[in-house]
């Protein structure tokens, strides 16, 4: 009985939800094979730990997204991905640091993402480093060289600007 | 900084998308517990992410699925485990059962939690709705003058609204925007009658979004104001006056 309830919750989330997580690991992780691993993290990660799953702090969705960018940034933290990225013929993929996100913005742009291609540029450039390159605030300073607090300033700014495109 | 700006401060986004410090984290969580408004961007911006999610949603292979599925199945483990004879089986079996009751239970448990959790706050948002239905009844009633009350030099951000219902005289003020006062001050509540301010009244702020405040009735205005008094208020303005508009 409590398989088939578990069955048809997991259903219920997959059919609902795996394109929207799906969406923001594939703009997060850019191999194919690497966002269906991530993919199958989360949905792990989501049975595991959904009793830590607290209602009053958030919707639901919102947690499963904070999962989903949590495994995403971790593999592409992982060395095997930066490995494998080095065994790619593609030159633009070569180098996945700080710098050179800074420099190069993909821009192949998907998912959630594709907002962010409305942003200006200054702005685009920080919450891809924090939001979808996961980035400290300390890390994003020190490689773009500019006052911690201004990057606190300008990346609350650019949130500020994505809630008005969301809406 | 006051509810306004700190809403508009971009800490709404950088919680709900996990950018934010522990420090900010517990400090957005009291935020929100003391201030409906707060909560109610929070939630207003939760549904707008979702959405945007869900517009930009990429499907995943299909064959995945079942593969995932398999992995998050964990009774399939216990089905596959080698059996040694009757008594190995049987121990599987009631593992199984153990298993699943243990469960269950949990499942129970949990559920019943989150139940209680829903309700409570389920109760609390009917409070505030059948308030706010209260209110906009009162501001709605015909004979009720609106007085749009704008920010004056010192404070051009700041905008208050005065209900002044002409058959009962009753005043109502809605805050719309107006900096948080030091704890030894207070802001009061003055209409304008011939040039002469008459005290309407001391405003203790709330937590509530669009809180509706009863003042002093007034018997005749021509315009209100707010100015920033000591605590407890003044029989005449002393402090700076923050808002003002006629009716």
């Amino acid at each position: 009985m409590l398989q088939q309830r578990n069955d048809r919750a997991f259903n219920y989330l997959y059919e609902n939800y795996s394109g929207a997580l799906y969406g923001i690991i594939n703009s997060i992780v850019s191999q194919k094979e690497t966002a269906n691993d991530v993919l199958q993290e989360v949905f792990i990660n989501i049975w595991r730990k959904i009793e830590s799953y607290d209602p009053a702090k958030g919707k639901l969705f919102t947690w499963m997204l904070n999962v989903a960018r949590n495994a995403a940034i971790d593999k592409i933290r992982s060395k095997a991905y930066q490995d494998s990225l080095k065994n790619q013929s593609f030159p633009e993929n070569v180098d996945k640091g700080i710098g050179n996100a800074v420099t190069n913005p993909k821009p192949n742009d998907v998912g959630l993402k594709k907002i962010l291609t409305r942003l200006k540029d200054e702005q685009r450039v920080l919450i891809d480093l924090s939001y979808f390159q996961g980035f400290t605030h300390e890390e994003i300073a020190k490689a773009l060289n500019i006052p911690l607090g201004t990057v606190k300033t300008r990346i609350r700014s650019a949130l500020t600007s994505l809630k008005t495109m969301l809406q | 900084m006051n509810v306004q700006e700190y809403i508009s401060s971009g800490i709404i986004e950088s919680y709900v998308l996990g950018l934010a410090s522990a420090e900010e984290r517990s400090e957005f969580e009291s935020m929100c517990s003391q201030h409906p408004e707060v909560l109610q961007a929070k939630m207003a911006f939760e549904e707008a992410l979702e959405k945007a999610a869900l517009q930009n949603a990429i499907a995943p292979p299909a064959d995945l699925k079942e593969k995932i599925l398999n992995k998050v199945q964990p009774l399939a483990k216990i089905v596959s485990l080698p059996s040694s004879g009757k008594t190995g089986l049987l121990r599987i079996a009631v593992a199984a059962c153990l298993i699943l009751l243990a469960g269950s239970l949990y499942w129970n448990v949990s559920l019943y939690n989150k139940n209680k959790k829903t309700q409570a706050d389920l109760e609390i948002s009917q409070q505030t709705l059948a308030q706010m239905e209260a209110d906009a009844k009162a501001i709605h009633r015909s004979g009720v003058k609106m007085a749009r009350m704008d920010g004056t030099a010192i404070s051009p951000q700041s905008y208050a609204t005065v209900y002044w219902d002409t058959t009962s005289h009753d005043v109502y003020l809605m805050v719309n925007n107006l900096p948080t006062p030091a704890s030894d001050q207070q802001y009061q509540l003055w209409a304008l009658l011939d040039g002469k301010p008459i005290d309407m009244g001391m405003l203790e702020i709330s937590e509530k979004p669009l809180q509706l405040y009863r003042m002093k009735n007034a018997q005749r205005a021509q315009a209100f104001a707010i100015t920033l008094e000591k605590k407890g208020g003044n029989p005449t303005p002393k402090g700076l006056m923050y808002v003002m508009g006629k009716l």
